[in-house]
C-alpha cells in the first residue's frame, strides 16, 4: 500500500509516494536526503532525530510521515538561510556546544524552539527544554553555555574574532605561540551545527545493498544446522552467508588471542553472537530475511558471572582457556610481605564494578565496496582505521595495501569503536559476494549485543600504611568479567594493574589479575581502559584509611602523591607530574576545608584522583606493517618498529593553504582541531589557512588511531614535525629574500622574518609581526616577507612543497617482566576531582550538584577542548557511578539494550562543573602537552562514591551506586 | 526496531474511526500521538496490521471549562495541558504529572487520551487524574458512556474500551474548597524520567482541619493504577499530619503489588510507595490549606 502526501519541509513542498509505515525520520533521511536528522535509537529515547513540527520539537522517529501533511517541518538543514548561521548555531560553535556532533542537530533544534518562545530562558528552563536530547560527549556544559550566551551571537559580529586577538602571557608580553594554547573553535563545528557533517550511516553509494546480521538467541550452544533457503528465496534478498561462506581465519584485537569467528562455526557463546548475515535491497527486507533463516541449536549450560565461571565444573566457553581464564596476570614488585608486616594500619575491602556500555550516540556503521582492481574500500565508523585495515587484510587474506579505510565523521567512540566490527567484516564479504556496495548499521539493541563495554571487575584490595598514612604496601586481586571473547581484554587485565601505581608511591605492590570468560558479549576498552574500577576502589580504600587514621582525605593523597621524574615500582617512567598541584587547587577552589566534615546529613563532599597514559608505548601488534595474514608470531622488541603517527603537510601552489594529511581518527574528541593548531604553529601560519584530511587511508599516512589517549602527544609530534619540515624547505628561499642565515629564519603568523637579535641572542620583540597588522603592513615591512611568497618561490624551483613528520615512542619503555609493556607511555596525566552532592535519605536518590576538577594535562593545546573533555568525562563518569549497568536475565538476555532501560545522564542530571588546568610542561609532549580524554574519567568514580559515603555515612562498594543500594545500606546500618 | 507494514486509516469523524476499528478488531489500534504505539509496533509488543488515526478529528483537541469542571480532549497534547491557563489556575496538581513526563519532544506529541488508554502501568496521568475523581467519555455509535477513570484500566495495557469505542475526553470535576492534590514520582534520573513508583494523593479538609475526604492512587507498582480506598478511609476524620500520613503510607505499601525489573526490586518499590505517599499527602494538605489562605 502506498499513499501520496505533500510534505512541507524547510519551506519547500515535496509530493511523495510513501508507505504508511514510513516514519518521518526515514523519509527525511532516505527520500529527501536530509541526513542532518540523525537516527540514534529509533525509539524516542535519545532526541537525535529531533525536528520542529509547526515550531515545536518532536522525535521524527515516532511520527508517521503520512500524517505530516499540512504541517511545517523544519530540520537542521532548514535553519540556515542563504548560508547564514543562526545565533544559536554560532553559539554552539564558539562555546563548545558540539563535540562528536551526533546529538548536535537535535540539540540545536530544541534550543531553537526554546529561544523562539522564550528569548531569555533561565538555566532551569534551558535544562528542561533540552532534557529530551542525550549527549555523551560534552557533559552538556558547553551546550548549556551556548544557549545561555546565545544573545552574544546575534547580529553580524563574528565572535571568532576574539580568538584572533593578539595573545599575551601573564606578564603582558607577547605569548610564545600564536595558535597553540588558543581556544579556537573546533574545525568541524560549523559542519556539525548545520547538519552537513556526514556520518557513515548518512552515506549512500549507487546500487548499494543493505546488510543485517543474525545473532544467536541463546547464550551458549552448538550450531547444529542452518537452513538459509527460505531467506534466499525472499524477494529482494541478494545474498545470505553463514560460517561456511566466510574465511575460517579468526580475528580479534590482541594477536595472541584471536578467538572470534566472523560468523559462528561450531558454537555460539552469547546472545547476539553472529551466526549469519544477509544483503538485500533494503534494510527492511534484510531484517525480514533474518527471521527466515532456520538455525538449529543444541543449547549448552552457560555461565554469566566471572566468579562462578572460574569455579570447578563451570561450563567452559573455549577449549583453549582452561577454567575460563583468558588472561592471568601475576605481578609482584617489592617485598610485599615485609611492607605489610611493617604497616601500622592495614585494611582489606572488596569492591565490585559494573558493566558499563560506551553508548555513543552514533550507532556503528560500515559500508564496503570493492574497486575493480581488487581494492576493498571500507567506510567505517571507527576509532582505529589502521587496525581495521590490518584486520581486514588478515581475515580476507589480501595485502594491507589493498584495503582503503575511510572514516567518515564519527559520532563518539569511547573505546566502543576501537576494534574491527562484525559490520566491517560482513559488509566486506557480502560486498565481495554480490559485487555491490553493502551498507550495514547497528540498531541500538545490536550495539548492546556487540558489546565491548567496560569489564565488570571484582576487586579484593588490601592496603597497608604507616601511622602517617604513607603507603607501605598494596595488594590487589581482580577478576574481570570478560564476556565471551578476548577483544582488548588481555590489555584490560594488565591495565587494571599497571596504571594503579602511577598516582602514588608504592614501596611494594602485588597484583593478581584474572580475565574470565562468561556467556555475555565481549567486553573491551572503554575510556580509561581497565583502570576506572580499580581506581574507584583504590580511591575509596585510601579515603577509608584516611578516615580510620583521622587524616584529611586530601592530605593523605598529598603525602603519597607521585612526584616528577620518577620510575614507579612497576617501571613506568613518570616525567612531568603536577599531581600535588591539582590536589591543592581542587582543595582550595572547592572550599574543601570549610565543607569537609561540616555538612549536614544528606549533603556530601568527596575527593577522587586519577590519571592515565598519554598514548600506549607499543603498537597492538608486533613487528612491522606487512601483509598481515602472512605474519608469523614475532619476537617482542623493546622499541617501536615503525612510527605510530605520521603526517604529511602539503602546501597549496599559491602558498595560501596548507593541507594536513594524517590518519589520526577524529571521533568527536577534537583531534582534527588540536592537530591543525599544532601544525599551523610549526608552519608559522594562522590555523584558518589550514585544512585537515584525516578520514582516508589512501590520502593520509598511517596513524594508530584514537585509543590510549595517544593522539595529542603522538600525532601532535608528527604534525609539528611535518610543519617544521616545510619551514626547513622554505628556509633557503626566505634567507635569500631576507638577506640572513637560513638558521635565523623564523615563520610566524603567516610571515617569515629574521629570528635573532644578533647582539643579545634573544627573540626580537619588534621583529615579531603583529598577526593582525601583518598583512596591512606588508609594504612597510622590510625585514619580513609573506609566508606564501616564500612558498611560491619554493614551488617555482622544486614543485610540490610538502613536509613529512613522524613519531615513535621512546625506545626501551617499561620493565623486562611479562606484560611490562601495558601501561607504558611517554607521559602520564594527573588529576583531582571534588564532588558535591545531595542524597535523599528516604529514597536514596543522589543529586550530584557540583564538580571541581583540576588536571595536569601538560600545557594545553586548546584549553576549551581540554575543558570539553573534562566536562564530558565527569558526566560520563558520574553517570556510570550512579546509574549505568547492562543487566542480564538468568538466560543471558540483556534486559536493557536500549536508552530507555540503560540510563545515561540527561542535562537535568548533569552537575555544574568547574574545570581547571594546572601549570605543567611535559618535555616529551609536543609544545609540552599530554593527554586529557581518558585521564579525566578516572578521578570521577571515587569522588562520587566518597561524596555519597560522606552524605550518608555508608560506603557502597559495588557499582552503580543506586538509590536502592543506598537505602539497603542505610537500613543495614540502623 | 523498525516499523512493520501497516495499513493506515485516517478517520475524519468518530463514526469512521469506530467503524474502522470495529471492522479490523482485534487487528487494529487507534493512533493518537503515537509515542507509545510506534515504539510498541517497532518492538513487536503490538502486532496489528491496521492503524486507525484519530488525528484528523479536531474536535478531540483542546482544554475547556464545563459547568462541572475541566474537560480535556483526548488528542490534547501533554504540552497543551501544561500550557492551559485553566489547568494552571484551578487544576494545577495535574502539572505535577505533565511537567515531569518524558521529555519535551514526547510531551509535544503524546496525548492525554493516549496516556490513559495505553494503560501502561508507569503512566503519569492515570494516578493524579483518578485522585481528582476524573471520568472518561467513551464514544461509540451506540452512544456515549461516562465511566470513572479508575474503572478504565483493567490490566497491563488493557482497558474496558470496546472494539468500536473511542476515548474522547477526560473530565475533571471542579475541586471543592479546602481541596488539594499532589503527585509524587520517583525516577532514576531527572530528565526523560520514567516512574519507578509514583503516588497521587488528594484530600479535602473540614473547616475544623480534619480530613473529610481522601484518595490515594499508586502508579507503577501494580498492573493498574491502584486506588487504595482503605488508606483514604483511614484518614477520614483525622487531623492531617505526620502520624496520619505515616499510617496511610503503611496501608499503601501493603496494597502495592510491585514487580522487580531493571529499575528496581519489588521491595524497593514498596519502600518508595511509603515515602511517596507521605510526601504526596503532605503536599496535597499544604495545597488544601492554600485554597483558603
Amino acid at each position: 500500500m502506498t499513499v501520496t502526501r505533500t510534505l512541507n519541509v524547510n519551506g519547500a513542498e515535496y509530493t511523495l509516494a510513501l508507505s504508511p509505515s514510513d516514519t518521518l525520520l526515514d523519509v527525511l533521511r532516505d527520500k529527501l536526503g536530509l541526513t542532518g536528522t540523525k537516527k540514534g535509537c529509533n525509539a524516542g529515547d535519545c532526541g537525535a532525530c529531533t525536528v520542529l513540527v509547526d515550531g515545536e520539537t518532536a522525535n521524527s522517529c515516532l511520527l508517521l510521515a503520512a500524517e505530516m501533511e499540512g504541517k511545517a517541518i523544519t530540520t537542521i538543514e532548514g535553519l540556515t538561510q542563504n548560508g547564514k548561521l543562526t545565533p544559536i548555531q554560532k553559539a554552539f560553535i564558539h562555546e563548545g556546544g558540539t563535540q562528536c556532533g551526533f546529538c548536535t542537530p537535535g540539540m540545536v533544534l530544541s534550543a531553537t524552539a526554546l529561544l523562539n518562545r522564550n528569548p531569555s530562558p533561565t538555566t532551569d528552563e534551558i535544562k528542561e527544554a533540552l532534557s529530551g536530547n542525550l549527549c555523551r560527549c560534552t557533559g552538556y556544559t558547553g551546550i548549556l553555555r551556548a544557549v545561555r550566551r546565545c544573545d552574544h551571537y546575534r547580529g553580524d559580529t563574528d565572535p571568532s574574532g576574539e580568538a584572533k586577538k593578539e595573545r599575551t602571557d601573564e606578564g603582558g608580553k607577547r605569548a610564545k605561540h600564536d595558535t597553540v594554547g588558543v581556544s579556537i573553535p573546533r574545525v568541524d563545528a560549523a559542519d556539525k551545527v548545520t547538519g552537513r557533517a556526514q556520518y557513515t550511516a548518512d552515506l549512500s553509494l549507487p546500487n548499494m545493498l543493505h546488510g543485517k546480521i543474525l545473532g544467536s538467541p541463546i547464550a551458549h550452544g552448538r550450531v547444529k544446522r542452518i537452513d538459509k533457503s527460505k531467506a534466499e528465496a525472499l524477494p529482494g534478498v541478494v545474498a545470505v552467508i553463514t560460517g561456511d561462506d566466510v574465511p575460517e581465519t579468526m580475528y580479534g584485537v590482541s594477536p595472541a588471542r584471536y578467538d572470534e569467528h566472523i560468523l559462528a562455526r561450531e558454537k555460539v557463546r552469547h546472545v547476539g553472537d553472529e551466526v549469519a548475515a544477509v544483503a538485500a535491497i533494503d534494510e527492511k527486507t534484510a531484517i525480514k530475511a533474518l527471521s527466515l533463516i532456520a538455525v538449529e541449536y543444541e543449547e549448552l549450560p552457560a555461565v554469566f558471572d566471572q566468579m562462578e565461571a572460574v569455579a570447578d565444573g563451570a561450563p567452559q566457553l573455549h577449549d583453549r582457556y582452561k577454567n575460563n581464564i583468558n588472561t592471568h596476570v601475576d605481578h609482584t614488585f617489592g617485598d610485599i610481605e615485609k611492607e605489610f608486616a611493617e604497616s601500622d594500619h592495614v585494611r582489606e575491602e572488596t569492591f565490585t564494578g559494573n558493566n558499563v556500555y560506551q553508548s555513543p550516540l552514533e550507532p556503528h556503521a560500515s559500508i564496503a565496496t570493492w574497486d575493480h582492481d581488487g581494492t576493498l574500500v571500507l567506510y567505517s565508523s571507527t576509532q582505529v582505521p589502521h587496525y581495521v585495515q590490518y584486520m581486514m587484510a588478515h581475515v580476507l587474506h589480501i595485502p594491507l595495501g589493498k584495503v582503503r579505510v575511510i572514516r567518515p565523521t564519527v559520532g563518539g567512540g569511547f573505546g566502543g569503536k576501537a576494534a574491527t566490527s562484525p559490520l566491517d567484516l560482513c559488509s566486506a564479504i557480502l560486498s565481495k559476494k554480490t559485487g555491490r556496495p553493502v551498507k550495514m548499521v547497528y540498531s541500538r539493541e545490536e550495539m548492546f549485543h556487540y558489546g565491548r563495554g567496560r569489564h565488570k571487575q571484582h576487586m579484593k584490595f588490601k592496603l597497608g600504611v604507616d601511622r602517617n598514612g604513607k603507603i607501605k604496601a598494596f595488594k590487589s586481586e581482580i577478576y574481570l568479567d570478560g564476556g565471551a571473547y578476548s577483544s582488548f581484554g588481555v590489555a584490560t587485565a594488565y591495565y587494571a594493574g599497571s596504571v594503579v601505581p602511577t598516582l602514588y608511591h608504592f614501596p611494594a605492590y602485588k597484583y593478581d589479575g584474572f580475565r574470565v570468560m562468561t556467556n555475555k558479549p565481549a567486553c573491551g576498552a572503554m575510556r580509561g581502559h581497565g583502570v576506572p574500577q580499580p581506581r574507584f576502589a583504590f580511591e575509596c580504600l585510601l579515603t577509608m584509611i584516611a578516615d580510620d587514621l583521622g587524616i584529611d582525605p586530601i592530605e593523605i593523597r598529598r603525602r603519597n602523591a607521585m612526584t616528577p621524574n620518577t620510575t614507579t615500582i612497576n617501571e613506568m617512567d613518570i616525567g612531568s607530574c603536577e599531581f600535588a598541584a591539582t590536589l591543592d587547587a581542587a582543595c582550595e577552589k572547592s572550599g574543601w576545608n570549610e565543607k569537609h566534615g561540616n555538612l549536614p546529613p544528606g549533603r556530601g563532599i568527596g575527593v577522587g584522583c586519577g590519571g592515565f597514559v598519554s598514548g600506549a608505548g607499543y603498537c597492538i601488534y608486533r613487528g612491522q606493517v606487512q601483509m598481515s595474514h602472512e605474519k608469523g608470531r614475532e619476537h617482542f622488541q623493546k622499541r617501536s618498529i615503525f612510527p605510530h603517527a605520521n603526517a604529511i603537510v602539503k602546501i597549496s601552489e599559491d602558498g595560501m593553504a596548507a593541507v594536513l594529511l594524517i590518519g589520526a581518527a577524529e571521533i568527536g574528541q577534537g583531534s582534527d582541531t588540536v592537530l591543525t593548531q599544532m601544525c599551523a604553529e610549526s608552519l608559522g601560519i594562522p590555523s584558518s589557512r589550514m585544512r585537515i584530511r584525516s578520514e582516508d587511508s589512501d590520502i593520509s599516512p598511517l596513524d594508530l588511531g584514537a585509543y590510549s589517549s595517544r593522539v595529542t602527544l603522538m600525532a601532535g609530534h608528527a604534525v609539528s614535525r611535518a610543519g617544521e619540515d616545510v619551514v626547513n624547505k622554505m628556509r633557503p628561499y626566505a634567507a635569500r629574500m631576507l638577506g640572513c642565515d637560513e638558521a635565523d629564519v623564523e615563520a610566524r603568523a603567516g610571515r617569515m622574518f629574521v629570528r635573532w637579535d644578533k647582539d643579545t641572542k634573544s627573540p626580537t620583540q619588534s621583529a615579531i609581526p603583529n598577526p593582525q597588522s601583518a598583512i596591512a603592513d606588508q609594504q612597510s615591512a622590510t625585514d619580513d616577507v609573506a609566508w606564501e611568497e616564500v612558498a611560491r618561490q619554493y614551488f617555482n624551483d622544486n614543485g610540490p612543497l610538502v613536509g613529512t613528520g613522524c613519531y615513535k615512542p621512546p625506545d626501551g619503555l617499561g620493565g623486562d617482566y611479562k606484560g611490562s609493556t601495558v601501561g607504558t607511555s611517554p607521559a602520564y596525566s594527573f588529576g583531582t576531582s571534588v564532588c558535591e552532592l545531595g542524597v535523599d535519605l528516604e529514597t536514596g536518590k543522589v543529586k550530584i550538584d557540583r564538580f571541581t576538577d583540576y588536571h595536569d594535562c601538560g600545557t594545553p593545546i586548546n584549553p576549551r577542548a581540554v575543558h570539553g573533555q573534562v566536562e564530558g568525562a565527569i558526566v560520563m563518569g558520574a553517570s556510570e557511578t550512579i546509574m549505568e549497568d547492562v543487566q542480564y536475565d538468568a538466560k543471558g538476555q540483556i534486559l536493557n539494550p536500549d536508552l530507555h532501560g540503560y540510563l545515561t545522564m540527561t542535562i537535568k542530571d548533569a552537575p555544574e562543573i568547574f574545570s581547571g588546568i594546572v601549570d605543567s610542561y611535559e618535555p616529551r609532549g609536543p609544545f609540552g602537552a599530554k593527554e586529557i580524554g581518558e585521564g579525566s574519567t578516572l578521578p570521577v568514580l571515587g569522588a562520587v562514591a566518597h561524596a555519597i559515603a560522606n552524605a550518608t555515612g555508608v560506603w557502597i562498594k559495588d557499582l552503580p551506586i543506586t538509590p536502592e543500594k543506598i537505602l539497603n545500606a542505610l537500613r543495614d546500618k540502623r | 526496531m523498525y516499523m512493520p507494514d501497516i495499513e493506515l486509516h485516517e478517520a475524519t469523524t468518530l463514526e469512521r474511526a469506530a467503524e474502522f476499528k470495529a471492522r479490523y478488531a482485534p487487528n487494529a489500534r487507534l493512533l493518537a500521538g503515537g509515542t507509545d504505539l510506534l515504539v510498541d509496533l517497532k518492538a513487536r509488543r503490538i502486532n496489528v496490521d491496521h492503524i486507525v488515526s484519530l488525528n484528523r478529528i479536531d474536535d478531540l483537541r483542546g482544554v475547556s471549562q464545563t459547568k462541572d469542571g475541566l474537560r480535556i480532549g483526548a488528542l490534547t497534547t501533554i504540552t497543551q495541558v501544561g500550557n492551559s491557563q485553566l489547568v494552571r489556575d484551578r487544576f494545577s496538581a495535574i502539572l505535577d504529572a505533565t511537567s515531569r513526563m518524558a521529555g519535551p519532544q514526547i510531551r509535544n506529541v503524546a496525548t492525554v487520551g493516549g496516556n490513559l488508554a495505553c494503560a501502561v502501568p508507569c503512566a503519569d496521568l492515570p494516578p493524579i487524574l483518578t485522585v481528582m475523581n476524573a471520568s472518561v467519555l467513551l464514544w461509540s455509535p451506540e452512544g456515549e458512556r461516562r465511566v470513572p477513570l479508575e474503572t478504565l484500566i483493567v490490566n497491563v495495557r488493557k482497558t474496558i474500551l470496546r472494539d468500536n469505542e473511542v476515548l474522547t475526553a477526560v473530565d475533571v470535576p471542579t475541586q471543592p474548597p479546602r481541596y488539594g492534590a499532589a503527585y509524587a514520582k520517583f525516577s532514576l534520573r531527572d530528565g526523560m524520567a520514567i516512574a519507578v513508583a509514583s503516588v497521587a494523593a488528594g484530600l479535602t479538609l473540614n473547616k475544623d482541619n480534619t480530613i473529610c475526604d481522601a484518595r490515594i492512587v499508586l502508579g507503577a507498582v501494580a498492573p493498574v493504577p491502584k486506588l487504595v480506598e482503605s488508606a483514604g478511609t483511614l484518614l477520614l476524620g483525622q487531623p492531617p499530619g505526620e502520624a496520619a500520613f505515616r499510617h496511610a503510607a503503611e496501608i499503601a505499601m501493603k496494597a502495592a503489588e510491585p514487580i522487580s525489573d531493571v529499575r528496581g526490586s519489588a521491595d524497593f518499590r514498596r519502600e518508595l510507595v511509603g515515602v511517596l505517599t507521605q510526601r504526596a499527602l503532605k503536599t496535597a494538605c499544604e495545597r488544601a490549606r492554600e485554597t483558603v489562605a
